[in-house]
């Protein structure tokens, strides 16, 4: 009988595979890549270093030395003080001991402020208390400091914001009100990102980091990048990082073009062109993890992808590997196995410059 | 022309989401003789063809809305006799209580309107007991729950509970989907069927209902 492996499934669950199924699984993921992204697949030997990677004896696998990467943490900040509803840990604890904690204790490069709601709406009428939390936090760390926080433009939608529903205006055929909706949603939002990131950097922040970009669709991407552009303008120094919600920006609206490209169905390696032309100064691509599916086969299907983003890339990518997300499974405590193994696949494999 | 080359122009008229486009095929077809209900299908392997084009990012929500739009349009000109009287299938559609995603809940709710369900959809945040009132109430074939963080999942399965508690389960096909749900998943809590994705839930729906 042949040997079979450890590894995992989409959603967690502990699967045992010989290396041939293993092999099968990969080119399977590539090939889907390839087939959604309309991106060159990988080689014999790309996926041969995946089953390597895969079956490697120890629970935990890192890169080889000389090939560490800068690694960043986006909610960190309450990643101690969070329970396991939160994604963390359950220790009581303010957020500049979270931040300081990931800095010094963690090993973390760079770091963000971030407010539980993280979401820029939420934090305008906030403000000022996070220039105050970001001024004391500039004063007691070392490693860059960016405020964070999603663009999140479902919020600008009822029952949550001004402007109706455009998912209730699609399901009812008013194609124009939809449109109207998203349009003045991705204004505003523009707006409150510009208007809260005016006061952050005033305060010390050293950036901004606009988490899951996208995750409202084309409209919320149209929104994050003109905010992007809007403070590149405004702050020629302010460090500008760009995280995808998602492996494609859904076409809610289907029209809505950045500097000349329409932005609905665009995959991370189109995504970053944008990203770069807007102003910023990193971008986190995300591929997502299909629960279904097995690790080899997301692993390999996030390397393809990753890697054709990287390849045209000209700013540095940090790859996001969270829960369901760059091969990573959907769990709430991502396990270590295989988060270890997606992460020095991505590194050594794909070129990107930080996790 | 054949038979064949007529679904496929019907097929092609649906992929091109323009109802102009759409109502000439399906007049052309009306003309050659073609039965009503075959229409339908060679409209309908459009649409499927549509919603997979959904999922690949080459045509995006609206389109899809067109395309259903046009479909209806067309459908509507047909002289359908017995058939014309068909019951449309109802689908209660939501996201459980604790988890305010709404926009996938929602691109379901669409693709199941658009394949010619009756869709209510209860939004998101939706207290369990609500699903079993709205099945209730609009004698619903199916409801559709869906969740995006593993820390709501559990919902799927108190609404299932609460569907057998009132004696409703065995009336209602249950469909579960959003990130964290699998298959495994959906076997373990008792649900009727997983959908990956939105083109998916029709297919299922489909399978299930029609």
């Amino acid at each position: 009988m042949a040997a079979e492996y450890a590894l995992r499934m989409g959603d967690g669950k502990r699967v045992f595979m010989s290396k041939e199924k293993i092999k099968e699984e990969a080119i399977a993921g590539a090939g889907h890549a390839v087939d959604y992204g309309s991106i060159p697949d990988l080689s014999c030997d790309e996926i041969d270093k995946i089953i390597e990677i895969c079956i490697m004896p120890g629970k935990s696998v890192s890169v080889e030395i000389g090939m560490e990467v800068p690694v960043t943490h986006d909610i960190g900040t309450i990643r101690l003080d969070g329970d396991q509803g939160n994604s963390g840990v359950g220790i009581p604890s303010s957020r500049l001991i979270g931040m300081m904690m990931h800095e010094r204790a963690f090993g973390a490069d760079t770091m963000e402020l971030g407010h539980i709601d993280y979401s820029y709406k939420a934090v305008k009428p906030i403000v000022f208390q996070e220039c105050q939390a970001m001024e004391v936090a500039q004063q007691n760390m070392i490693v860059p400091l960016f405020y964070g926080a999603m663009p999140n433009m479902g919020l600008y939608y009822t029952p949550d914001g001004p402007y109706e529903n455009p998912g209730d205006l699609l399901k009812a055929f008013k194609l124009d009100e939809a449109f109207a909706s998203m349009e003045k949603s991705a204004a505003h939002l523009t707006r409150d990102i510009v208007w809260i990131m005016q006061k952050l950097y005033a305060s010390g922040a050293d950036g901004i980091n606009l988490d899951t970009t996208g995750a409202a669709g084309d409209a919320d991407a149209y929104a994050a990048l003109n905010a992007v552009k809007a403070l590149r303008e405004e702050f020629p120094d302010m460090y500008i990082e760009v995280g995808m919600a998602g492996e494609n920006i859904i076409g809610m609206h289907g029209m809505l073009e950045f500097e000349g490209t329409v932005l609905a169905g665009l995959w991370p390696h189109q995504q970053v062109a944008l990203a770069e032309k807007a102003g910023a100064n990193v971008f986190g691509p995300v591929v997502n993890t299909n629960t279904s599916r097995s690790f080899p086969w997301n692993l390999a299907r996030a390397i393809t992808f990753i890697k054709e983003c990287s390849k045209v890339s000209k700013i540095p990518l940090h790859v996001d590997v969270g829960m369901g997300v760059g091969g990573i499974p959907m769990f709430e405590t991502p396990p270590f196995d295989a988060v270890t193994r997606a992460s020095k696949a991505l590194v050594e494999m794909t070129g990107v410059d930080g996790l | 022309m054949d038979k064949q080359a007529i679904l496929k122009e019907l097929s092609d008229a649906m992929v091109t989401c323009k109802a102009d486009v759409i109502m000439a095929a399906t007049k052309k077809a009306a003309d050659a003789g073609m039965p009503g209900a075959e229409i339908i299908d060679g409209l309908a392997a459009g649409m499927t063809q549509v919603g997979d084009l959904f999922e690949r990012g080459k045509v995006f929500l609206p389109h899809v809305m067109m395309a259903a739009n046009g479909m209806q349009a067309a459908i509507n000109t047909l002289d359908m006799g017995e058939a014309g009287a068909t019951v449309k299938k109802v689908i209660i559609n939501g996201t459980v209580e604790g988890d305010v995603h709404d926009i996938g809940k929602s691109i379901v709710s669409t693709m199941l309107q658009s394949a010619g369900f009756e869709v209510h959809d209860l939004g998101r945040d939706v207290p369990i007991a609500k699903f079993v009132e709205a099945v209730r109430e609009y004698n619903a074939d199916m409801v559709g729950l869906s969740a995006l963080m593993t820390t709501t999942l559990n919902g799927q399965k108190d609404v299932i509970e609460l569907l057998k508690a009132n004696g409703l389960r065995d009336n209602v096909k249950v469909m579960v989907g959003g990130a964290p749900a699998t298959q495994t998943w959906a076997e373990k809590i008792g649900a009727d069927c997983y959908a990956e994705n939105a083109s998916e839930a029709v297919e299922r729906a489909k399978a299930l209902l029609l």
